[in-house]
């Protein structure tokens, strides 16, 4: 029953639940999304998405230099009705909308502005690589 | 979101785990009926047992120098729809229906050795 506990224990940490009811929000997440959402550093929001990664709950899809990451739950599995549960109970809940919502502004203002992601992109398309130091 | 983080970690323990799926199966329990089910020290499980109590999961209630404890979840809480998940999950996990099994073996003999829940003093 190892297993079970293990599996139990991915919701057992307040910025990985974070993390996982922001996925199940939306299609997929860079890992820079949930640094500006969570305010986190780089190194905790990676530790986490791979801990989920090993786990089986997120795949993965490399962009440029970021990893983007999406919910991979298999319909009527435990971990789906793992995340139902978790919806359920967080959806009521002022501090988890508030999530979500500075989630989609933050998501929204990537789009008018300077995509993290597509700066990324377009420096690595450049032809004046920077050079390896 | 921490208290949510919090309560699943109540089950993010395989010793937690088995506990409240042997609670789920009985009314009650003596701490040494888990003890001697999953074969564990009297400190430990009597130091996941409190865990549980102070999460709210569980009741105590003495008796002489054991303790007994029972599950207090209310219906349609957090705690028991998790409860509900568990069992969904567990039910079809021959190591789990073995737990159980090994809880009836064990009551079945202190119910022999002695009478009734005075037969804690199984050491």
């Amino acid at each position: 029953m190892r297993a079970e506990a293990r599996f139990f224990k991915s919701l057992s940490d307040e910025t990985r639940l974070k993390i996982l009811w922001l996925l199940s929000g939306t299609e997929e997440l860079c890992v820079c999304d949930v640094i500006s959402v969570l305010g986190i550093t780089q190194s905790k929001a990676s530790r986490h998405l791979r801990h989920l990664y090993h786990l089986g709950w997120v795949t993965d899809r490399r962009d440029g230099l970021w990893m983007i990451y999406r919910l991979a739950v298999t319909p009527n599995s435990p971990k789906e009705k793992l995340l139902n549960l978790l919806e359920e109970i967080l959806a009521p809940q002022p501090e988890a909308q508030a999530l979500r919502g500075h989630l989609a502004r933050c998501l929204e203002a990537k789009q008018h502005s300077q995509c993290a992601r597509r700066l990324k992109s377009s420096q690595k398309r450049s032809p004046q690589g920077s050079p390896e130091t | 979101m921490k208290k949510e983080a919090q309560l699943f970690k109540s089950l993010a323990d395989e010793t937690r785990l088995k506990m409240l799926w042997l609670l789920m199966g009985r009314e009650e329990l003596c701490v040494c009926d888990i003890m001697g089910v999953l074969g564990t020290t009297q400190s430990k499980a009597s130091r996941h047992l409190r865990y549980l109590y102070h999460l709210g999961w569980v009741t105590d209630r003495r008796e002489g120098v054991w303790m007994n404890y029972r599950l207090s979840v209310a219906p349609g809480s957090p705690e028991d729809k998790q409860l509900k998940l568990l069992a969904e999950i567990l039910s079809s996990r021959p190591e789990a229906q073995a737990l159980r099994d090994r809880l009836e073996q064990w009551l079945a003999a202190k119910g022999q050795s002695k009478d009734g829940a005075a037969a804690c003093q199984c050491s």
